[in-house]
């Protein structure tokens, strides 16, 4: 036994230090830095360009394919780069080799020259003629769409506002009834003056982010996290998995300043969305309108959109044929983890088969 | 709570600033003249217009500094109030690799549960969205004097810029419009094969 003064340590703990430090140590000559980090996994082609939005059709993996396409419209936090971010956790390549055609949104990273960029340009301008050009390539009339994350409220109102064009609609954590969300997000989202934020700095800055990121669980996700993975240096697979994640979440675009003013306000300060008293373009939005096919997915451990800001999309909506998916999971883990790939993509890809 | 003294003394150097600047521009107008075309002078003309700038901020800076004080305030205190906690349930360190991963583990349990309390709780959202509001006071202030400075360089500044943006945003829209009209259809824009977006 050591002794330190008064003190006695446990030499398994000593042991546990210095091995500790050695993985530290070791840690450069066995990790890649993030920046040598290629994220994306899946070959894909760009199809189409607007402004920096990007749509990205990724190559079968089938002979056949469904008849109906997907189009998959990413959230506008982060980056499209975690439904591909590792070959084994593929959302995209899971859903390429159940026979899906799928396409997905990139919205790119807004600069300045962006800032009065607004919900009516993402939803009926970008979103819509992404799915125009995929019914034009495809010769189809209607499209499945999924949302998530804030994608997922983006196809909400896109659905609700041309659902002549949406046969299926698949909503994964999206954001809905900012009232009820339980995170801490939604208590910094209640108490900003949007107003003064975009008036002043333009666009959301992607530290703003970092910062709603850096309260989400801060010992689990600041300290525990850190200490696991130097525990685990020697674990290649861990590691290659962790720094992927790790660069992914380090790398979220800015907002532009219209978008983030109407999305604070409508969503989470006066929560228009569901009450069905929310205007885009002019136009009223009515969950009511939304009456194809939905899929809705939510995540119990969700820390970042809350189960009960997500669920009431389903009870909002006039579809008769629609279905909620509750996973013991947590926001990424449902998109990203090996029970996205055991459960929740089999589950969503049955459900697709079923209604293309 | 700013007091009235604290207020007059600001008054008071806000005017001796501008009072100074416009009699010393009044007087020295004339010699300057001769390089009214040039930057500095454009930059004597508009410096009282910067120091009244640094004054305001000042005041802001203070509120400012109240909000971030209490910020601190309410994280230590969470801190204090978490390892309380910690102490009570685990009295000792244990001293043992297992006993000291569990330990770790209540530990982790306490401060996450009792500091996303606080991140979520009313009182941090309020001061939270009063120290970003004085930030952002103060980020106005900034932009404000660095508008002067460009304007005296003769360079576009930040009111100019966004006016262009503005106006950018507007004809994108007018041309999607446009370009819809003509198809009939919703418009869509293919690449062409040397990648030039129409």
């Amino acid at each position: 036994m050591a002794t330190f003064g008064e003190t006695k340590i446990d030499p398994k703990i000593l042991e546990e230090i210095i091995k500790f430090s050695k993985n530290v140590t070791a840690a450069p000559k066995l990790v890649a830095a993030p920046d040598e980090i290629k994220l994306e996994t899946t070959p894909y082609d760009v199809v189409y360009k607007e402004d920096k939005v990007r749509l990205l059709h990724y190559k079968p993996m089938t002979e056949k394919q469904l008849q109906t396409p997907l189009i998959i419209a990413y959230a506008i936090i982060n980056r499209y780069h975690i439904l591909d971010i590792h070959p084994k956790k593929s959302w995209v390549k899971n859903l390429l080799e159940q026979g899906l055609d799928v396409y997905m949104i990139d919205w790119g990273t807004p600069s300045n020259i962006d800032k009065y960029l607004d919900f009516d340009d993402y939803v009926n301008g970008y979103l819509n003629n992404c799915v125009e050009f995929v019914k034009d390539e495809t010769n189809v009339d209607k499209v499945s769409l999924q949302g998530y994350c804030t994608g997922g409220t983006l196809s909400a109102v896109y659905s609700a506002l041309h659902p002549e064009n949406i046969k299926n609609f698949v909503a994964t954590a999206p954001v809905i009834d900012g009232w009820r969300d339980t995170t801490v997000v939604s208590n910094l989202a209640r108490h900003i003056d949007v107003d003064r934020m975009v008036e002043t700095i333009g666009n959301m800055p992607p530290e703003f982010m970092y910062y709603c990121f850096s309260i989400l669980k801060p010992f689990e996700q600041g300290v525990e996290k850190y200490v696991n993975f130097f525990k685990n240096i020697d674990n290649e697979s861990f590691v290659d998995n962790f720094m992927r994640v790790e660069k992914w979440l380090s790398d979220t675009p800015p907002i532009p300043g219209e978008l983030f003013r109407q999305w604070i306000k409508d969503i989470y300060q006066d929560n228009l969305l569901v009450q069905n008293k929310m205007y885009v373009g002019g136009k009223h939005i009515s969950l009511k309108n939304i009456k194809m096919p939905l899929f809705t997915q939510v995540a119990i451990g969700d820390h970042l959109v809350s189960p009960e800001c997500s669920m009431p999309l389903h009870y909002s909506v006039a579809s008769e044929d629609k279905t909620l998916k509750i996973y013991p999971t947590g926001h990424v883990g449902m998109i990203a983890s090996s029970l996205s790939q055991k459960k929740v993509l089999p589950e969503l890809g049955q459900w697709l088969k079923e209604h293309s | 709570m700013k007091t009235e003294s604290t207020k007059d003394t600001a008054e008071y150097y806000k005017h001796l600033s501008v009072f100074w600047t416009d009699l010393i521009h009044l007087m020295s107008s004339k010699p300057q003249a001769l390089s009214s075309v040039g930057p500095m002078r454009n930059f004597a003309e508009n410096a009282k217009k910067i120091s009244k700038e640094l004054i305001d901020a000042n005041d802001d800076l203070v509120e400012f500094n109240n909000s971030l004080v209490e910020y601190y305030k309410q994280l230590t205190d969470t801190w204090n109030e978490a390892q309380k906690k910690v102490n009570f349930k685990v009295p000792e360190i244990p001293n043992d690799p297992e006993q000291f991963d569990a330990y770790k583990r209540v530990w982790i349990d306490i401060f996450d549960n009792d500091f996303t309390e606080l991140f979520d709780s009313k009182k941090f959202g309020e001061n939270y969205g009063k120290l970003v509001t004085k930030e952002l006071d103060l980020t106005k202030h900034w932009n404000n004097i660095m508008n002067v400075m460009l304007h005296s360089a003769n360079l576009p500044n930040k009111k100019e810029m966004d006016e262009l943006y503005k106006e950018i945003h507007s004809l994108r829209k007018r041309i999607a419009k446009l370009e819809a009209d003509s198809r009939g259809k919703p418009k869509t824009k293919k690449e062409t094969d040397d990648g030039n977006v129409w």
